[in-house]
This record gives C-alpha cells, structure tokens and sequence, in this order.
C-alpha cells in the first residue's frame, strides 16, 4: 500500500469503539428537508451523514467525537451529546 | 459512584491536559481531589495535531523529561507552500530540544498517572453531565442521576462545552470560532524517517504545509514524526469550510498524503489512527465571560486557550499551564478563606501575568490575517512561481526584484497589495 487515496470506510477500520446501545446522536430529519446546503455530509470527518434516496440519514456507531455537526448544522436539527460511560471512540495513536 | 466520599476539595471535569495538570497541583498541595474521564481511560478521547512545546511542562511536573512519553525531539522545522504539483519548502535545522512529538493519549494517560500518585483520585466512565448549584455558587458536578459535592468545580471538559453551556455559561460553537483537525496516525517504514525525513535517533520532525493543501481554504495541513509513525493531517477554518470545502475532509488528508511531492514519505505505510477535533480559532469570543466563578474555574480549551499561528499549534501546552495555574489560584483563595469568586479573582491575575494570556493578546489579530485569503491562494503559487523562475532560467536573467513583481502580477496582485498585505503580517504574526 502506498500512494493511493483509501476509502474511508477502510481508514475508519483502524479505529476502536465501544459502540453505546443508545445513540448520543439524534437528528430531527424533519428539518433536513428544508436544509439546502448539509454541510454534516461534506465536513463529519467520519462520514456519519449521508444521503439515502432523498433523505438525509444517519448513523452514530463510526463517530469520532469532534463535535462539527452539531457547530456547522444551519437548522440546529443535529442533537450530540457524549456517548454515556466510556462507551464510544477509543483513541490509543492521537 | 458508591465507593467515592460525599465531598472533594476540588473536582475537575475531564482527565485531559488542563485537568490533569491542576489535579496533579492540588494533590501535591495535600487538596482531596477527585477527577472524572468521560473516557474509558484518560486519554482515550484526546486528540492533538502532534507536538508540544516542552517548557511549561517542565515547571509543572519537575521530572517530566525523565518519564514522560516523548517519542521525538523536534530537530527540524519545515514550513511549505503548495501549489499544484509544486513545493517550495523553507527547512530549519536547530540544536535544542524545544519541542517533542508525542501520542495525546499516551501524554494525557502519563498526565493522569502522575496526579494519580500525586494523590488525586482518577475516576474514568464518568461523563460530568452539569453544575451542582446552590444559587450562584457551583457546589459540585452532576453525573446523571448523581452528583458529588465539591468547595470548587475545574471545568476542564475540553473544546465542546457541553456542561458549560447546559449551565449557561457559554453560547453554542458557532463555525466562525472553530476550526476542524483531522489527522491520519500511520505506521511508516523507519528508513523513511532516517533516509526521507533525514532524521537521527530520537530527532523529529513539525512541518506545516500551506496552499493547495486545504484547496485555497483558510487553514493548512501539517506532519509530525513520531517514534516509529507519523501524523500527518489538516486543519481548516470550519465557516470557510461550510462555503468552501466541496469534498468530504477525509479526502483532504489521503489527497495530502499521496501528493506527488509527498508520497514518497508515506511509501508502504499502513494507517493505525484515524482522528478529528475541533480547535479554538476566535480566541475572544470563545472565552467564557469570565474564568472564575462562585466554586468555579475554566481551563484548557473550555476557556479557549489555544494559539493557532497557521505554522505552528499551541494548545497542550497552554491546556496544562492553564489547570496548572487554575490549581495555583485555588491554593491561594484557599488560604484567603474558600472558593469564592472574588477569591478565586487571582486565577484571571495569573494567567494574565502568564504567556498564555500574553501570547493570545500579542496574536489576537492572527484570526483576522486568517481570513486573507490571498495568504492561501495567491502567496503559495507566487512562492512557487518566483522559485520556478530561478529554476527554469534558460539564457536571461532578471534581477530579483522583477522577479517578484512578475510572480505577484502572475497571480493578480500589485505591488500595493504586496506592501499592505506584508504590514499585515508583520502586525499580527
């Protein structure tokens, strides 16, 4: 492996969560439809929101914890909280 | 929380930098203190761009070249402008030891350990949910369903202030304050450190990188050696990212990393992290509106300390001088009889006679020069032209100073915006 540009699923393989049962996200999807821009697609470092048909889905397990939804969400649809009790990402290399 | 006593001297929220160096403090000062991790061990959720600055981590722990985690000293400093499959590096080759890279983790792990056996009681599991208050006055944490009671409560919960703002303290981020780091840990091939980077044993590399890096956008990408890996990554400026950015982050970093320029110091490597945070950029308007409060302080990146010069990061450093003073002021209001605001004053005092509030004064205008955009657009390709002039010259030679008037015009600009755009630097930077 050298120069060629990875998927990030595959670079995402190298992390380590403990996945919580309850999302510490929540997304009132009801207002995405009126959001032109989703700016949660392009900037999640960990690809959490996308689109699916036309509907923005979403998915909590792969979250790195940097906190940008919920800062660059326009409609303040993006609800984040901590994932409870060590539960979530596992960082050992950052 | 069964096993815990009812009542600390201190808690602090958040087993990162800032909290651990004030729960290191405090316990050397004989203070009951109890710090709670949201992680499941400290430093299982910090994420830094890779290099701290080692002098304020000298005073705070005596010992610390002796056992901390230092994979390499900074040897080497190199700053570049990219443009297009161009590079014009500028490479600087010291002799001391000013700066080392690290893993985050494995720093704020030994942070924690040190407090630990200093006396402090480390609880991870935990996430601090609110304040405890009586009126005014912060009397302890809320964990959930639980709480435990404290004479004062250090906010150490880093950049996404969840407690703070569930107390009011503190507004939700907003783009304009904020900036996104995303970084790659991969496992190079340690010929690559000694024969691409030309390091020695123990040496290392910081290297900021501006440009077509972030594609124009305000912010720039950045490499550090570590022992056997490196990180490599970038960092931009979140509202410019929102209207600018028109590819997922991630592929900023890959399209970093396998840059023809660059691949060549990532031949055969092999990811072992993947990792973004969030960077206080606007400084000022991130500062809560006050550090101390009734039974209350604010440390490390909750308080927005952390200097971001476009070359160079500092955020550890200041994390932990920061809780490092924020346990100094609670040892003074201490003795001048408890944890009241107006006793508690003298954190504000300390930090302002520090380099941390020295500096962040000194560079307040840097957020400003940040939204030059020329400074990522326009200088890195006249950078590149000016020095493809020198290296394509066929037959004539021009006289330097054409040279540089001709790369400006190039790339649409006059020598008047030359002259302001330098006063500019030169102010803020």
């Amino acid at each position: 492996m050298s120069a060629t540009e990875q998927r990030l699923e595959d670079i995402l393989n190298n992390d380590i969560w403990d996945v919580d049962s309850n999302p510490h996200i929540t997304v009132d999807s009801e207002k995405c439809k009126n959001c032109n821009t989703k700016p949660c697609i392009r900037l999640c470092p960990a690809g959490c929101y996308t689109m699916s048909e036309k509907t923005l889905v979403f998915s909590y397990e792969g979250c790195v914890e940097c906190g940008t939804c919920r800062v660059v969400c326009p409609l303040e649809a993006i609800h984040w909280e901590f994932p409870k009790s060590g539960r979530g990402i596992y960082f050992r290399f950052s | 929380m069964a096993e815990i006593p009812d009542k600390f001297d201190a808690i602090v929220i958040g087993a990162g930098p800032a909290g651990s160096a004030s729960a290191y403090y405090l316990a050397t000062k004989g203070f009951k203190v109890l710090v709670l991790e949201r992680g499941r061990s400290p430093g299982s959720k910090n994420v830094f761009g890779g290099r701290v600055y080692v002098a304020p981590l000298k005073e705070i722990f005596p010992d610390f070249e002796k056992s901390a985690p230092i994979h390499r000293w900074v040897t080497r400093e190199r700053m570049s402008f990219m443009h297009g499959n161009e590079l014009v590096s500028l490479d600087y080759e010291g002799n001391d030891h000013k700066s080392f890279t690290t893993y985050l983790s494995q720093l704020a792990a030994w942070m924690a350990l040190k407090a630990e056996s200093a006396g402090a009681s480390i609880v991870s599991d935990i996430t601090v949910t609110g304040l405890l208050k009586e009126g005014d006055k912060v009397i302890g944490i809320k964990a959930g369903n639980e709480s435990v009671k404290a004479d004062v409560v250090i906010d150490a919960e880093g950049v996404n202030r969840l407690v703070l703002e569930s107390t009011g303290l503190v507004q939700a981020l907003k783009p304009s304050q904020v900036a996104l780091g995303v970084k790659e840990v991969v496992k190079v091939n340690p010929e690559v450190l000694a024969n691409e980077f030309g390091l020695g044993e123990g040496e290392g590399m910081a290297w900021s990188l501006m440009g077509d890096v972030t594609s124009g956008l305000p912010g720039g990408g950045f490499i550090y050696t570590n022992k056997d890996s490196v990180s490599i990554g970038l960092v931009m400026l979140l509202d410019s990212a929102i209207s600018g950015a028109n590819d997922e982050v991630y592929k900023y970093v890959e399209r970093l990393k396998t840059h023809p320029k660059l691949s060549k110091y990532f031949k055969d490597s092999r990811i072992m992290e993947y990792s973004a945070h969030l960077i206080p950029e606007d400084v000022s308007s991130l500062m809560p509106p006050r550090l101390a409060y009734d039974g209350l302080l604010i440390s490390g990146d909750a308080a927005g300390f952390l200097l971001n010069l476009g070359y160079t990061y500092r955020g550890v450093d200041f994390a932990a001088y920061s809780g490092y003073l924020a346990g100094k002021a609670i040892e003074q209001a201490h003795g001048l009889g408890g944890m009241s605001a107006a006793n508690l004053l003298v954190y504000t005092k300390l930090l302002d006679q520090s380099f941390i509030m020295k500096n962040l004064k000194r560079f307040s205008g840097t957020h400003k020069l940040m939204r030059n955009r020329r400074l990522f657009t326009a200088y890195p390709a006249m950078m590149a032209s000016l020095m493809r002039h020198i290296y394509s010259l066929d037959y004539e030679s021009q006289k330097m100073f054409n040279t540089v008037l001709g790369s400006a015009k190039e790339n649409g600009m006059g020598p008047f915006t030359l002259l302001t755009d330098g006063i500019e630097v030169m102010r803020y930077l």
